[in-house]
């Protein structure tokens, strides 16, 4: 049987769930004849070729995040969102309750190590958007596993249904939100 | 009540009429999740959690404020229910900023704990981030509109258990918040920092600063106990991570003894003062070092063993045990001399109830619980929300509650006087005067039958002439009716009093007090607010008995030699350090370095009532034992050990 492709990217977070996976131990020796990464942080491949599954890390904050999201979802039959971040926004979104100028100003110029602070604007960094969106609010997602980082136990949950050709819904006592 | 039958599930259960769906459920072990619902208070149907299918009713109904009637078909567990139930979560989650990964509940919250048993994963709508703040004015208590989902737990613990109904929803509609008084900060608002509010809480909202991020409930060990501070003995339950106390709730507070206070709660969670860990002795040089206890027992026995004009003086903050060795200590050094700090403030009280009744003694006061059937309440020269916040909670919640009346004699605001039916401000110092009045006006407005049984009582009161009182206190004499009218009318009435009487230290005002009291029901109902933990223990050990006070010996030079045990007790330490300075030897046992152990000669170190085993005698005589919260050091011996030891050490 052909390996199934994976893709795994890694937006606006901390890659804790990322290492969250790396946790699964010795499950991964198992995957590893199973699955086939494609593009991830892992792999340092920048561009997408059509997947069976996407796996999206992070929150969507800016417009570059978005683009990339949009682009797995475009390339990947079944997405999943991992951690928090993903799936509700995570500790990122701790933003949405202020004024994205006030943030940025902020985080450039307001803060004390800062000398002659600046807000960049060069046409190669992406703008902020207005808030910081779970990645169901951007694209359709089919399936979550959430945690901030989620158990490696729900990570080889997730992955074992999904090979098992069924969508994965995180049974309670592996569940975690923090 | 009627016994009725309804079928839960496919099975039949039984129930009585009056219950709602909910209590059904859960005494019979049907699982229904609930949020709003809180064991012990009325419930509001907020949160929609507990909604159930019942036959033939055209919606899904709460549990929680349905009324069960004979032959219901209920449902608790149904796709559809499971599915609304989900929607509830979802939306209670994106209504306000619940993100788990930085609240100070994760893992104990209740709100969270639901949305793992619906396998919430994701939200479908979006989340409405609205800006809310975070009250964090109060020392103690922190409210964060983030994570509220307005479920009023808090809201209605601090009206109907509390009392002081502090909180409440401000606002209207999408706007709505829980808010303190007409919207003020909490630390400045009339709060009386119970800590109810955070114990209830489901989610991250209300929570105890010192607290937070110490550890989780469900990694600390809970320990019951009671609380020794004042001496009403309320139950408790300390939370315990790494041999440190992280919470104090209370088992139920909607119990009698189970409702906490502002220093219960937090008190044993601050160090108060260095701790004294080893015995101290003073070397030539006059300083206090730390020495071995057999160093200390032998300069005690030297310098106490033989000498005369030896005199103890006991905190009644201390356990029955320690005071029994302290007693037993003393007899050993043949003293006389032998008081309690508020050992005046208990023989006012004593010689009161001797003149009113020689033949009863403390036991004649009243219960607390009566205060709470009271229907009515004269609170004079007493500040409970202060002295003891319990006893204060209980008045205002009879007055919300169950509509006592009021009456304060005090010259001073206090949280009272605005739901006092009549506030009467004597100036200072003319408090029996206004006894006397208040007794004859209920004379007058008494039955003459009733009045006729009372006579014996009646007595003290019947020759004041009411219109010289009030032109003698500058008060309006119509306010003096009014509360005669009230207490006349009243059944059972409790009066409470406390250090605004007692410092006086004038026996006939009590028993005055006491005949006042005859007149408010068909017994007295007195509760004296007496000041430490273990006051009415110290009493009934006779450890406050002596004819004199110790402070008149000290005062006169009579003593030699001074025993003190202290424990953790601190206050007016000043004062005490000042009336000891003539004793030529002195030991201090005490938890905690103050300016009475600075004056010692020797120091013998205590344990805390959180790190001991002990029995307390409360105000109204009830027996509780406290149970070690943490470990000690293990070279700090038990208080009633130490006292033994140095009782055994003398014969030497």
């Amino acid at each position: 049987m052909a390996k199934v492709k994976v893709a795994t990217i890694w937006l606006e977070s901390c890659a804790g769930c990322h290492m969250s996976f790396l946790d699964v131990d010795e499950f991964i020796i198992d995957l590893s004849k199973l699955i086939e990464f494609r593009r991830s942080p892992i792999t340092d491949i920048k561009d997408f070729t059509p997947v069976d599954v996407g796996i999206v890390e992070g929150s969507v904050g800016n417009e570059e995040e978005k683009e990339v999201l949009e682009e797995l979802r475009h390339n990947c039959k079944i997405l999943m969102a991992l951690g928090d971040c993903a799936c509700f926004g995570g500790v990122c979104a701790m933003r949405n309750t202020l004024d994205k100028e006030d943030v940025l100003k902020r985080a450039y110029i307001d803060t004390p190590s800062t000398y002659k602070g600046k807000i960049p604007v060069a046409p190669g960094v992406p703008s902020l958007l207005d808030k910081v969106y779970p990645a169901n609010q951007i694209v359709k997602v089919d399936c979550y596993v959430p945690g901030c980082p989620p158990e490696p136990e729900a990570i080889k949950y997730g992955l074992t249904e999904l090979l098992a050709g069924r969508i994965p819904v995180v049974p309670s006592n592996i569940m975690r939100f923090d | 009540m009627s016994e009725i039958t309804l079928t839960i599930n496919g099975k039949q259960v039984k129930g009585k009429q009056g219950d709602t769906v909910l209590d059904i459920c859960q005494a019979n072990g049907i699982d229904v999740p609930t949020l709003c619902h809180f064991k012990g208070l009325t419930d509001v149907g907020a949160c929609r959690l507990c909604l159930v299918e019942i036959e033939k009713e055209r919606n899904l109904v709460p549990s929680c404020t349905y009324p069960a009637r004979d032959g219901q078909v209920v449902s608790t567990s149904t796709p559809r229910l499971e599915k609304y139930r989900r929607l509830v979560l979802e939306l209670l989650f994106t209504e306000r900023n619940h993100l788990c990964a930085y609240c100070v509940a994760t893992g104990d919250c209740e709100l969270q704990s639901l949305a793992y048993k619906y396998q919430m994963d994701n939200t479908r709508y979006q989340y409405s981030w609205p800006t809310q703040t975070t009250d964090s004015s109060h020392p103690n208590i922190v409210l964060d509109h983030n994570r509220c989902i307005l479920c009023g737990r808090c809201i209605r613990i601090c009206d109907e258990i509390t009392g002081a109904h502090a909180l409440d929803f401000g606002k209207r509609g999408w706007k709505t918040n829980v808010c303190a008084d007409i919207n003020q900060p909490l630390g400045e608002s009339s709060c009386i920092s119970c800590g109810g509010c955070f114990q209830v809480c489901p989610t991250g909202a209300i929570f105890s600063k010192i607290s937070a991020y110490r550890g989780r409930p469900s990694e600390c060990t809970s320990v019951e106990s009671t609380c020794a501070i004042c001496g009403i003995g309320c139950d408790i339950n300390g939370l315990v991570k790494n041999n440190r106390v992280v919470r104090i709730d209370s088992p139920d507070m909607t119990k009698p003894r189970g409702l906490l206070c502002e220093i219960g709660r937090f008190e044993p969670l601050y160090e108060a003062a260095d701790r004294i860990t080893t015995p101290l002795k003073r070397n030539n040089k006059g300083q206090l070092v730390s020495c071995s206890y057999e160093e200390a027992l032998d300069a005690i026995s030297k310098k106490l063993g033989a000498s005369d004009g030896i005199a103890g003086l006991a905190s009644a903050k201390a356990s029955n045990e320690a005071l029994k060795a302290f007693a037993d200590l003393m007899d050993k050094f043949g003293s006389k001399m032998v008081d309690t700090i508020d050992g005046d403030d208990c023989r006012t009280v004593t010689q009161g109830i001797a003149k009113f009744d020689s033949k009863s003694g403390l036991g004649i006061e009243a219960k607390l619980e009566d205060i709470l059937s009271a229907d009515s309440i004269v609170v004079i020269g007493a500040h409970p929300t202060k002295t003891h916040p319990v006893i204060g909670s209980y008045i205002m919640r009879a007055a919300s509650k169950n509509k006592a009346q009021l009456v304060v004699i005090d010259p001073l605001r206090n949280p009272f006087t605005f739901r006092a039916s009549v506030w009467l401000k004597p100036p200072e110092g003319k408090k029996e005067i206004v006894v006397n009045a208040l007794g004859k006006s209920i004379l007058d407005k008494m039955p003459a039958k009733s009045a006729a049984d009372k006579t014996k009582y009646a007595a003290a009161f019947k020759d004041i002439d009411i219109k010289k009182a009030s032109k003698d206190l500058g008060m309006d004499i119509h306010d003096i009716v009014k509360a005669g009218e009230i207490l006349a009318g009243s059944k059972t009435g409790v009066i409470i009093y406390g250090s605004g009487i007692l410092q006086y230290k004038d026996a006939a005002l009590v028993a005055t007090i006491l005949n006042l009291a005859a007149l408010t029901g068909e017994k007295p109902r007195v509760i004296s607010l007496k000041r430490y933990g273990n006051s009415r223990g110290a009493w009934d050990l006779g450890l406050a008995g002596a004819k004199s006070s110790l402070s008149a010996d000290l005062a006169k030079g009579k003593v030699k030699g001074l025993y003190m045990l202290l424990v953790d007790d601190l206050a007016d330490s000043q004062t005490l350090a000042d009336s000891i300075k003539g004793v030529q030897f002195v030991v201090v046992q005490a938890s905690y370095r103050s300016p009475v152990t600075e004056k010692a000669d020797v120091v013998l170190p205590s344990l805390l009532w959180t790190e001991s085993k002990g029995s307390y005698t409360s105000i109204d005589g009830i027996s509780k034992k406290t149970v070690p919260l943490v470990k000690a050091k293990p070279e700090i011996k038990t208080d009633a050990d130490t006292l033994k030891e140095v009782a055994g050490h003398l014969k030497k």
